[in-house]
């Protein structure tokens, strides 16, 4: 038995404010106010500046006293975040979750997490043996990534994908082209026809 | 028909934010006082509690193991200052409470607050009544009359001094010669808007502590629900804090000034609540060695200390009865002996720790059980297989999301016989452990069913 009340209350605080903090939640489609998207900034002087990062919630049955289930859907380059399933090792989303958190202060934490790694508790371990070992290429990958899946630009990059599967290109190959290429589709197309 | 409502309220009624519940995000209903000072919902509170170790404040983390009782003088306050947006909670929570068939306690409100006698009245029973009685729905009859004598006293001795003292703030609001921020000075303009209406105000009989019969200052609300000033607060030679009204005993010393409270009254109260202040410093100064001594005690004095309260089911000697509380002093889970209640039949039962046994009047519980005093008492020993399991899950628990909540561990407890030792009823725990098992593994069944016993 979700709390309705709350989360409506909750969407609403925090869209009040989205112009100044960036921070904005929405529906994920349908009327149900158990699985929302919440929408972050990449923190200044991080390798993810000028991104928008996307993170899909779901509001468990227990809310507020269980915690809200968070993932990123945007793909990025973080030690505590999974390179894979987004998934976001964060000790408030897991045991450290009260009741009195919200929604809003769970993204704000997300953001924080961006801008200060974590990587002794590491949720992908490759990222973060690569931010201890060799901190430059790290923040080369995370800006990287940041260029290519978070910008609005890159928005609509599974959509380019697809296209050049159906042009008869492997799926790995087209996305390491549009990769290469920093999301051109024509570009992308003329190197891997190259 | 809510949003109609919802709409009336937001029109009507600005809720100041010292009084919006940091759980359900609305205002405070029934509110309880947190030993840290944290004010939350009856129901918020409960369900933010774990039923197998100590709970934490939501806000700031601060452990605690007994749930307090209701306080009364802020419910009062808050039904007086938006009786519309009180009364739609009140409804909210009833349709909670069916839904779960437990209840929260009744708070007997003897007459509409209209004028300021009524308004004294408020306070005797916000104030000068044990929680026990004031909790009791058949002993409504009794508190009505305890309230009205506290009234009456009150009256002679404070006779008009409380409308002066209203007028004097209705001055200060209308010259808006003070400092506010936003969301209080909404508050405020609406309160002198209102004071041509039929709307009561808030005066300084609704805030009044209890043993100095003055205007709170830095209140403390104690496990009891009872509201001091911090400073008319000791810790007597036996180092056992017991509330000047209801005698019952305060766990883990002084609790910390309710902060939403002392600003609500520094901005409410500016000119009497300054002189409280000047008063209690010149008194400071003139002895300052008890102020220091009353630190110190501060500082040296817990009952609980939060490192004692290492895991206890590692430790054989200790009985720690998972999911239940004592229905008198709010301990949460109890560890101890256990007292249960052969004859409520409510759902939720009603038990007693063993202190509570021994000492003090079994009066009804917190979940508004019709208990009596005829009512016979059994003891419970706590389950070692149970322990076991318990330990197990709560092992993975510790790494897993979230803090369960595990409801009603023992509400289909087979055990009817007396089990002094631990160890005697390893036999018919099997039963029990899978019941729980069932219930921990359907999250959704135990956030539906949100009630331990207490």
């Amino acid at each position: 038995m979700v709390d309705i009340a709350r989360v409506q209350k909750e969407l609403q605080e925090c869209n009040k404010d989205k112009d100044s903090s960036g921070i904005s939640v929405k529906l994920k489609g349908g009327n149900s106010l158990t699985h929302l998207v919440g929408s972050i900034p990449g923190p200044l002087a991080t390798p993810y500046e000028g991104g928008t990062f996307l993170i899909d919630i779901v509001i468990p049955d227990g809310y507020p006293f269980e915690p809200p289930k968070m993932q990123f859907v945007t793909r990025v380059w973080h030690p505590n975040i999974s390179s894979q399933s987004g998934a976001i090792c964060l000790d408030i989303l897991k045991k450290e979750w009260s009741p009195a958190l919200t929604i809003k202060t769970a993204l704000v934490s997300i953001q924080a997490l961006l801008s200060a790694p974590e990587p002794d508790d590491p949720q992908d371990a490759v990222v973060a043996q690569q931010y201890l070992k060799d901190y430059q290429t790290f923040a080369n990958t995370a800006r990287y990534w940041t260029e290519a899946y978070a910008k609005s630009s890159s928005v609509g990059i599974e959509e380019k994908v697809r296209r050049l599967v159906e042009m008869g290109f492997p799926e790995v190959m087209a996305k390491d082209a549009l990769d290469a290429v920093g999301g051109d589709e024509n570009a992308a197309l003329e190197k891997l026809c190259s | 028909m809510e949003a109609a409502d919802e709409i009336e309220d937001q029109a009507d009624e600005q809720i100041c934010d010292s009084f919006v519940c940091c759980v359900c995000l609305d205002l405070l209903y029934k509110p309880i006082v947190l030993a840290c000072g944290h004010v939350s919902c009856f129901w918020c509170v409960h369900r933010c509690m774990n039923g197998l170790r100590e709970s934490h404040c939501p806000i700031c983390r601060h452990p605690y193991h007994h749930f307090p009782t209701i306080c009364q003088m802020l419910h009062f306050l808050l039904l007086k200052m938006y009786p519309v947006t009180y009364k739609r909670r009140g409804t909210q929570t009833l349709e909670y409470e069916k839904s779960i068939d437990c209840f929260s306690p009744e708070i007997k409100d003897p007459v509409h607050a209209t004028s300021d006698s009524e308004k004294s009245n408020h306070q005797g029973d916000a104030g000068q009544l044990s929680p026990t009685d004031a909790r009791e729905p058949s002993s409504s009859l009794s508190s009505l009359r305890e309230g009205q004598a506290a009234a009456n006293m009150e009256e002679q001795r404070f006779p008009p001094s409380f409308e002066c003292v209203c007028l004097n703030q209705l001055k200060e609001n209308s010259s808006g010669g003070l400092e506010v921020t936003n969301s209080d000075a909404a508050e405020e303009k609406l309160k002198s808007g209102k004071d041509n209406g039929a709307q009561v105000r808030v005066s300084i009989a609704d805030m009044l502590c209890v043993a100095c019969i003055q205007l709170l200052y830095r209140p403390v609300v104690l496990n009891c629900g009872h509201v001091f000033c911090e400073t008319c607060i000791s810790i007597p030679a036996d180092e056992k804090l017991r509330c000047h009204v209801c005698q019952s005993l305060h766990p883990n010393g002084i609790p910390k000034v309710c902060l939403e409270l002392h600003h609500f009254l520094e901005i409410q109260f500016p000119t009497e609540y300054e002189l409280r202040r000047n008063t209690i410093k010149q008194v400071d100064s003139q002895q300052e060695a008890p102020h220091i001594e009353s630190n110190k005690q501060r500082d040296h004095l817990s009952f609980t200390p939060e490192e004692n309260f290492s895991p206890p089911w590692g430790d054989h000697n200790v009985h720690v009865h998972f999911g239940v509380g004592c229905d008198f002093c709010g301990m949460f889970p109890i560890i101890g002996n256990r007292y249960r209640c052969k004859d409520c039949v409510e759902a939720i039962g009603f038990d007693l720790c063993g202190d509570c046994y021994n000492t003090r009047s079994k009066l009804p519980g917190r979940f508004n059980q019709q208990h009596t005093p005829e009512h016979s008492f059994e003891v419970v020993g706590s389950n070692s297989i149970r322990r076991t399991i318990l330990r197990l899950i709560m092992g993975q628990v510790e790494d897993g999301a979230a803090a369960p909540n595990i409801p009603e561990i023992d509400l289909e407890n087979p055990e009817n016989a007396i089990h002094p030792a631990d160890d005697n009823v390893e036999v018919d725990g099997g039963n029990e452990s899978v019941s729980f098992l069932i219930s921990t593994s359907n999250p959704q069944e135990q956030s539906d069913e949100q009630s331990p016993p207490m």
